[in-house]
């Protein structure tokens, strides 16, 4: 199935319509969202989307040409397939008894309370996944996961 | 502001309906005698009366509605447009915008319901977004690949004074307009076109929309291609012309589909290669090697069919730019010639006059040996819709319109309504089925008190005439609600709204129908009572390929 999947990193209008119209063209031409993170742009007024889109039947470069169609998408870049550097981010409270197996993949403490102890973690998806089946293990009080942030690596 | 505004753009006339959330743009009309409005009686009437205006005059069709219901009366009307590429600016009033959001009295989110069949949309909340919203509006409307563009604006809007402010320079950094051609893709075009041995070009909607006529003419003409073109590509090329294959897809001609099944060489100019056109997909042109797409919307490249050739770009510049690079042709080309003669021989449109009751084709033929290509055919959707695009020799772009993509019954009257507005000076047809007509039928309304010179050609057969086709050939032959008993009748009808009409029952009375709604200025109604069992044909079964299509049965 990783074979259906696009990476877009898109350059938005910071709009009130915008993130509608991108759902919902990617909804009408029968493609799915995988992951999506949102954050602002280093232009105001703008933002930029890292999709994860599966184009299901349609070819490949469908998702690029129908966003692009969009009045409010300035830039789509399609990273399918290129070396990139990707992230994912999980947050995640456990009982402070549980933390040393979590430290020792690479988690940083973020805060200390009586109900649990929160901690992050960051990097690819498989590293991210992986982490997630190892809280699992653990009694996680509570866990919040982001969508993949990603950039071309330059040579 | 607002018409001020639609003034500064050139809008000559306004389709619309007043309502509670854009009484302020309504209380100001009458100071603006240039915008001329036209009060529909359904704002769906008013959609499609923009899009005819639009598509017979070449400008924006130009539509006003109020909030809610009044809104959402314009989606069917917004999808036509949209799907067809037809330029129109929908301005609908909106709840104020203090209580945007708290499901005021006829609030609806328009901008939600209309997103996915508009070009792009405002929500306008501010007076100052407003020069700009309006200007962008018309601008991304009618350029590049045409479309449909709403502007939604809240009625504390309508109502705020401002300084009257002339638009900004456009600054739309998103809307990407694709000019220039691929000069090695078009010679690579040429090149191909000229070296096919069975050549065959389509021609779509986009090759009208871009005036590209005499560059397809001089393209096909220098190549000794075989030319055909889509429903809405109708009129792109002159139907009588000795390369012409007349109209492609699933309701083509005989000759066309066994050109384009055996073509090496398929171009398709301005068209989406939609479902109608392929048939199954699979089986769509099997022994091409290359297909040329050339299409103003890069998403059209592969969408349907992968081209080994493709141009973005504006049908007349991407044909202009091939046309010194058609070099010496295939010598089979003579032998392709002869090969699409003899197609046209062996496959004619034909149809049977064997019951002794009116046959549609008819009525068509009698219309198109007076009218000729003086006059525009508005057509609705089914049957009516397929004989008037094969029954005329349409010679020219423009004299045939009707809702391709979308297929939306009850489009002719209202759109006919909208072609007259544009162009006054032309004998306009309008020919529905009955079922399609009563579906905007309160539109006659607005035939009659601008006495507007439509004559109506109601092809009545008291029946869903498509739909019991397809139910007769591919559903079983089971007939399920297709029958439309209760009708009104539909002279008495035409009457009733103040306009002259009479019935038709016998072939020997076309002619003097025609001869008294010729005669009589302002609008005019024949209600033919045809044989509720003719068919369209040729047809491909649902699901075949194109080679796979039935013909009328020999008369």
């Amino acid at each position: 199935m990783s074979g259906q999947i696009r990476i877009l990193s898109v350059e938005v209008e910071d709009a009130p319509n915008t993130l509608t119209k991108i759902s919902g063209a990617i909804r009408r031409r029968g493609f799915h969202v995988r992951g999506i993170s949102v954050g602002p742009s280093r232009e105001p007024g703008r933002f930029r989307l890292t999709l994860q889109v599966d184009h299901g039947h349609a070819e490949a470069d469908q998702v690029r040409k129908q966003l692009e169609r969009l009045v409010e998408v300035l830039e789509v870049t399609d990273l399918t397939g290129d070396e990139v550097h990707s992230r994912e981010l999980v947050v995640a409270k456990v009982s402070a008894s549980e933390l040393e197996a979590l430290l020792r993949r690479g988690a940083k403490v973020i805060s200390t309370a009586a109900d649990g102890t929160t901690v992050e973690f960051s990097g690819e998806r498989d590293e991210v996944g992986a982490f997630v089946d190892e809280l699992a293990l653990h009694g996680i009080v509570d866990v919040a996961r982001s969508g993949p942030v990603v950039m071309r690596r330059t040579q | 502001m607002i018409l001020e505004a639609l003034e500064r753009e050139g809008v000559e006339y306004i389709f619309g309906y007043p309502g509670g959330a854009n009484l302020p743009l309504y209380q100001h009309l009458p100071e603006h005698p240039k915008l001329k409005h036209i009060l529909v009686r359904h704002e769906q009437g008013a959609a499609h009366m923009a899009d005819g205006y639009a598509r017979a005059s070449g400008r924006p069709g130009v539509v006003f509605a109020t909030s809610g219901p009044g809104a959402l009366n314009l989606v069917t009307g917004l999808c036509t447009a949209y799907m067809d590429s037809v330029p129109m600016v929908a301005i609908t009033g909106q709840v104020p915008s203090t209580v945007v959001g708290r499901d005021a009295f006829q609030e609806s989110d328009v901008i939600g319901a209309t997103s996915s069949v508009t070009k792009h949309s405002y929500l306008v909340t501010r007076i100052d977004q407003l020069p700009r919203v309006i200007h962008e509006a018309f601008h991304i409307a009618t350029t590049g690949r045409p479309g449909p563009v709403l502007v939604d604006i809240c009625r504390d809007v309508q109502q705020a004074d401002a300084e009257r402010v002339t638009p900004e320079r456009l600054a739309i950094p998103g809307y990407r307009l694709n000019g220039h051609v691929d000069l090695e893709g078009a010679r690579q075009a040429a090149e191909a076109l000229a070296g096919a041995e069975r050549p065959v070009i389509l021609a779509g909607h986009g090759v009208i929309l871009s005036h590209a006529e005499h560059q397809l003419q001089e393209l096909a003409e220098a190549a000794a291609a075989p030319t055909g073109t889509t429903l809405l590509g109708i009129g792109a090329f002159p139907v009588k012309h000795p390369l012409s294959l007349h109209m492609t897809g699933f309701m083509g001609t005989g000759w066309n589909l066994k050109a384009v099944q055996n073509a090496d060489v398929l171009m398709m100019v301005g068209m989406r290669v939609d479902d109608r056109v392929t048939a199954k997909l699979a089986g769509f042109a099997p022994k091409v090697k290359t297909f040329i797409h050339v299409d103003i919307d890069g998403s059209e490249m592969g969408k349907n069919v992968r081209p080994q050739i493709e141009l973005v770009a504006d049908a007349k510049q991407a044909m202009a730019a091939m046309l010194p690079h058609i070099g010496e042709l295939n010598p089979g080309r003579a032998a392709w010639l002869t090969q699409i003669d003899a197609w046209r021989e062996e496959h004619p449109l034909r149809f049977k006059r064997s019951n002794g009751r009116l046959q549609p084709q008819d009525v068509l033929i009698d219309m198109y040996r007076r009218a000729r290509s003086e006059a525009i055919v508005v057509a609705d959707v089914g049957q009516n819709q397929i004989w008037a695009a094969l029954w005329w020799n349409y010679d020219r772009p423009g004299l045939f319109i009707n809702s391709g993509g979308a297929g939306t019954m009850g489009y002719a009257l209202p759109a006919a309504l909208g072609a007259k507005f544009a162009r006054p000076d032309v004998p306009v047809w309008c020919v529905a089925g009955e079922g399609g007509f009563v579906m905007t039928a309160q539109e006659l309304s607005v035939a009659v008190e601008h006495q507007l010179d439509v004559k109506i050609v109601l092809l009545n057969n008291f029946s869903l005439g498509m739909v019991r086709q397809f139910q007769d050939d591919f559903y079983g032959g089971v007939r399920s609600q297709v029958e439309l008993t209760h009708m009104p009748d539909f002279v008495k009808l035409s009457e009733a709204y103040g306009m002259p009409a009479t019935r038709v029952e016998r072939f020997e009375d076309i002619a003097p129908a025609f001869d008294a709604a010729e005669r009589t200025k302002g609008p005019f109604l024949i209600d033919f009572r045809i044989d509720p069992e003719a068919n369209v044909y040729p047809i491909v079964p649902i699901g075949k390929t194109l080679n796979e299509f039935w013909e009328a049965p020999e008369s």
